[in-house]
């Protein structure tokens, strides 16, 4: 990004500028393009894989990888492909939908603060400290545990400790935008508090938002499969990631393809998610995070 | 029709602006002059509202209207009714997520128009700025940056304000766009009958468009004349030796031609 800002200098800034957006716009068409293949790919495996993923057999228990079982099969003969498929759905699904439900609060709370005067701001902000004193995972795994382990209170606890991030980078950013001249002037026009907030806040964020959101995905991912491999999360009978790695510890001798194939579908998940993050942050960075 | 009092303001315990006192006709323009750090632009924000000033009396008369207690239509908002705001750099006073036309919309979104009449309406203030009507797709990235000032002109003029305050509005300019949206600025003033408060350091473009001058230093007043008197017979050493100094420079003619009430065009 450095020399990338170096070498400004020498080119117009509109040149610059829409240099930027075409990549960005490039980046945004292959992002979507390897999204679609890879959706298309995936719904193919529901269709076609021959096994559902809690349906026993006992006699094929704990087989390696074969033709017939590409991934091998667990302790009870489910088929561990299978299971990765459906398990998916839950780690990535579940983690989408606690980001999102986290980055509205969140984003709502940061507006509220950084817009609506001194009093709702040290108020909200206070609020947000006081989440943030409880390290993210711990406190995940008290509520999980106070509440009992299940699906619905393991979503309700991460949503509680993943909101705070977003609050505070919406907050400090759109202290920032209400000193800037176009929000001044839409205050001067006597634009309601909606359509400034709306119209000329939340655009100028949102590529800082989008970069946030997709770190907090990958990171939520890591906690859905975490908690579900101690036990607080997703139950058995149902495949998610993290519970098959849990499944697999007692066999991981024996039955290594257990192990190895769910810590492979986290780590190629997280890193997707956090290598587009990372792309779309330096695509985004000079004209978006810091100019607005 | 804009009276201020001996305006203070106060920012951490130091004192920005003393006992600044003017008194505004409807139709005529002030310029408010001062090197950086004068105060210039903070009085701007604060007869707007912007900053919390104590005065002695703020009077505000609106077309067609009795006079307003502003310290009552303060609360909760901000600004002059009836006024707009046209500031020194385009390019941050324009969302840069927006296309030019919705701004400009946007200064009239309290009327809710049809989007029809909506659409009319912002091709007519480009129009008026000598802009094409399709400038009004544009974002500001796209545009040069005396287009973005034109659009910043008709984002004002839109509106058709009363009152249209002027922050070091050429100053982002180079010396052609300067001239260009200077005359344009003559040229709608006089067609829609506004009251132009301009604050600049350039004192060219002062003798050249004010009917009254106003000049800070260090937050007081150093001088508040009638243009025609202030370059004849200034008030103060301080303006003797500002004049002076733009003869010297070249940005300011010997003898000013005073066309004030004629408003003829600028003679740049």
């Amino acid at each position: 990004m450095t020399v990338q800002a170096d070498v400004g200098f020498l080119e117009a800034p509109d040149a610059q500028r829409s240099k930027q957006e075409l990549d960005l716009k490039r980046f945004l068409v292959q992002l979507g393009l390897s999204l679609l293949i890879f959706l298309v790919a995936v719904a193919a495996c529901f269709l076609l894989s021959p096994y559902a993923p809690n349906e026993p057999n006992f006699l094929e228990r704990l087989s390696p990888p074969s033709a017939s079982h590409w991934l091998g099969t667990d302790q009870l003969g489910r088929d561990v492909a299978a299971r990765l498929l459906y398990g998916g759905v839950w780690s990535i699904g579940l983690a989408f939908l606690v980001t999102i439900v986290g980055a509205i609060a969140g984003t709502a709370i940061g507006l509220a603060a950084g817009h609506f005067g001194r009093a709702a701001d040290v108020t909200l902000m206070r609020v947000t400290d006081s989440f943030f004193a409880f390290p993210e995972l711990i406190a995940a795994v008290t509520i999980a545990g106070v509440l009992g382990p299940s699906t619905t209170n393991m979503v309700l606890a991460l949503i509680l400790v993943g909101w705070m991030k977003f609050a505070r980078l919406v907050r400090s950013l759109s202290v920032d935008l209400a000193h800037r001249d176009f929000v001044v002037q839409a205050r001067l026009n006597g634009l309601p508090s909606y359509r400034i907030l709306w119209r000329h806040i939340l655009p100028n964020i949102a590529p800082s938002l989008l970069v946030l959101w997709t770190n907090a995905w990958s990171r939520t991912i890591l906690s859905i499969s975490g908690l579900s491999f101690l036990g607080f999360g997703v139950q058995s009978p149902n495949a998610e990631w993290g519970a098959m790695l849990l499944d697999g510890k007692a066999y991981m001798q024996t039955a290594p393809h257990l192990m190895i194939f769910p810590g492979l579908a986290i780590l190629i998940a997280v890193l997707s998610i956090n290598l587009t993050g990372d792309r779309l942050r330096d695509l985004l960075g000079s004209n978006g995070a810091a100019a607005g | 029709m804009l009276r201020v009092e001996k305006l203070q303001l106060r920012l951490h315990g130091k004192p920005i602006l003393e006992e600044v006192s003017f008194d505004l006709p409807r139709g005529k323009t002030l310029c408010i002059v001062g090197e950086s750090g004068s105060g210039k632009s903070s009085l701007l924000r604060a007869v707007n509202g912007l900053m919390p000033a104590t005065f002695d009396s703020l009077t505000f008369r609106p077309k067609n209207g009795r006079p307003i207690s502003l310290k009552e239509y303060w609360k909760g908002r901000a600004g002059l009714p009836g006024s707009r705001w046209v500031m020194q750099d385009p390019l941050s006073a324009l969302n840069p997520k927006l296309a030019l036309g919705v701004s400009i919309g946007e200064s009239v979104f309290a009327q809710k128009l049809k989007s029809l009449e909506l659409k009319a309406a912002i091709s007519a203030a480009l129009a008026d700025v000598e802009l094409p009507a399709e400038m009004a797709k544009r974002r500001p990235a796209q545009v040069s940056m005396g287009q973005a000032q034109r659009a910043c002109l008709a984002r004002a003029l839109i509106a058709r304000p009363d009152l249209v305050f002027f922050d070091e509005p050429l100053s982002a300019l180079d010396a052609i766009v300067q001239k260009q949206i200077a005359a344009t600025m003559r040229r709608i003033q006089t067609r829609f009958d506004m009251t132009f408060v301009i604050v600049t350091h350039d004192l060219g473009f002062a003798a050249a468009y004010a009917d009254q001058m106003l000049v800070l230093r260090g937050g007081k007043v150093e001088a508040n004349q009638s243009a025609e008197m202030f370059f004849q017979a200034p008030e103060s050493d301080y303006c003797r030796e500002l004049i002076a100094a733009a003869r010297e420079l070249g940005g300011l003619p010997e003898t000013v031609v005073q066309v004030s009430g004629s408003k003829a065009a600028i003679p740049c």
